[in-house]
């Protein structure tokens, strides 16, 4: 007989241990219900307070999933609202995308202007300029024909849309208990930050399991965390349908003359001493362990928040097909205040960009795998909790696999 | 495309090709460098960062003077390398990582000035 594993993380949170079918991530059907039932239903995050500061800063992040693209302009009030990049008239997009994935510009009147026939918006969508407005019929109104707004609101200077015209919830209800968890982390105030993406093969959940696990650290990251290869991880929550996780180590790594020098400069890194000093929200890192390493949050179901002593990151998958995902990662430090700080920031920040090129580098093996027909289906263990969490919160809002493609066939 | 490096650093002239202003160019020329050409660049850098921090500081953040950009090009440059040359046993590229040409991100083709 054998001997049922402890799984006890599993088990406290009354989760199942059988294994994912690898149809979930490789399933036309499945991926378009995940669009339509989650990523056109629940809050999603687009940007940072800091990428659009001043009255008239906007930004238009594409949502190819979607086949739209989202403004985000700030107004004169202050207030940044969201609409869709598209054109009242005959549907051009009002802000050319010249930045592709994401595109910044500023208006100091804070309108915008459509280059096909001139159309102009003001930041809150109304349409304020239409040319030679007297050759369009007299029921044409000006009033009737601003820009489609999208639900927008901002927690803690991340800015969320949603693409339901009518949110079920509101982004508090949405975040719920995920608020109070980061209550008085400085995000903001950590805002020097270096961007990273790709366009990866992959299915979305493929590049989120890769990054919700500390499993992998020993092995993968072998090259550019090798100090870091016992950890361990605690401080598990469930908060409705996002999770956090916590990732505890007693190692950094090894002395070297580079690392060393830059991290006696500035302490940026995960993977180096540690600035324990830096004041953590009470329910991270609770019990005030020296060996806290970072805190992981997934704000489902595409972002992965972490903060650490003094920094934080972010990963994003944003879904493009079933089998192709953008990823999106941002290491935030506070703003240096000397040109060696600079330097000693790129040093940490490029030590994460290669560990996260290690990350990402299983990604597309692992989707062909998948796709291959060979494989039927991929074993968890235990601390793999954050990847079962998201499948089984997927499973209860699209419904099973069986159910999915059952229905279609 | 001449640098010159401030007559303090001349010692320096040599690696140039190492002044290089963006984290997409530094990356492309470490990962088409030879193991050697890293680590004598490596050693070389490592020994004068005291100084090249030194002088980099004698400036306000962000305002380093043309006369000087070099050598932060530089000092960025051998944070790009020291990875390869402390944990990576001198591989020019990040081993067993996702492709390194299809990594893009708006900040890696700007000046680091």
């Amino acid at each position: 007989m054998n001997a049922e594993p402890d799984m006890k993380f599993h088990r406290r949170f009354d989760l199942p241990f059988d294994p994912i079918p690898a149809a979930a991530y490789t399933s036309q059907e499945y991926y378009n219900r995940e669009i339509e039932t989650i990523f056109k239903k629940d809050w999603l995050w687009l940007a940072r307070d800091e990428e659009i500061p001043n009255a008239g800063d906007y930004k238009v992040k594409r949502l190819g999933f979607a086949n739209t693209a989202i403004i985000l302009i700030r107004g004169k009030d202050g207030k940044v609202r969201g609409f869709h990049n598209i054109c009242r008239h005959r549907g051009n997009k009002v802000i050319t995308e010249t930045g592709g994935e994401e595109t910044f510009g500023s208006n100091r009147a804070a309108v915008v202007m459509c280059r096909f026939h001139g159309w102009v918006y003001n930041a809150e969508g109304k349409l304020v300029e239409v040319p030679e407005r007297e050759k369009f019929p007299n029921c044409f109104s000006k009033d009737d024909n601003g820009l489609i707004p999208v639900p927008t609101d901002v927690w803690e200077g991340f800015i969320f849309i949603n693409l339901n015209p009518t949110p079920e919830k509101t982004l508090t209800e949405f975040l719920g208990p995920v608020i109070e968890h980061y209550e008085g982390f400085p995000f903001g105030e950590l805002s020097e930050v270096r961007t990273y993406y790709a366009e990866i093969k992959s299915n979305w959940k493929v590049g989120m399991d890769a990054f919700m696990e500390g499993y992998h650290v020993p092995t993968i990251h072998a090259g550019s965390f090798p100090g870091l290869t016992n950890y361990w991880q605690g401080d598990i929550t469930i908060q409705g349908d996002h999770r956090s996780i916590a990732f505890y180590t007693d190692g950094v790594n090894p002395e070297t003359p580079v690392g060393t020098l830059a991290n006696s400069i500035f302490r940026s890194s995960i993977a180096l001493e540690r600035d324990t000093s830096f004041e953590l929200p009470k329910l991270v890192n609770p019990d005030r362990s020296p060996f806290w390493g970072f805190e992981q949050m997934t704000v489902f179901p595409q972002t992965l928040i972490h903060v650490g002593h003094g920094l934080w990151f972010t990963h994003v998958f944003w879904p493009v097909t079933q089998d192709t995902c953008l990823w999106e990662g941002k290491y935030f430090l506070p703003k240096p205040k000397t040109n060696s700080q600079r330097w000693a920031q790129h040093y940490a920040t490029l030590l994460q960009r290669n560990a996260w090129l290690e990350d990402t580098a299983t990604m597309e093996d692992t989707q062909t795998a998948l796709k291959s027909g060979v494989l039927d289906k991929v074993n968890l263990q235990d601390e793999e909790i954050m990847l079962r969490h998201q499948y089984e919160v997927i499973k209860r809002r699209v419904g099973s696999l069986e159910d999915v493609t059952g229905e279609i066939a | 495309m001449s640098v010159t490096l401030p007559a303090e650093f001349s010692d320096l002239q040599p690696l140039v090709k190492w002044a290089i202003p963006t984290e997409y160019e530094r990356m492309k020329v470490r990962r088409f460098a030879t193991s050697e050409e890293l680590k004598a660049f490596y050693d070389v850098m490592l020994a004068r960062m005291p100084a090249v921090l030194e002088t980099l500081d004698s400036f306000p953040l962000n305002e380093i003077p043309a006369s000087h950009s070099s050598l932060m090009h530089m000092a960025m440059s051998l944070a790009e390398v020291a990875p390869h040359v402390e944990l990576y046993k001198l591989d020019p590229n990040v081993p067993y990582a996702f492709q390194e040409d299809r990594l893009m991100g708006p900040e890696m083709g700007i000046a680091d000035d």
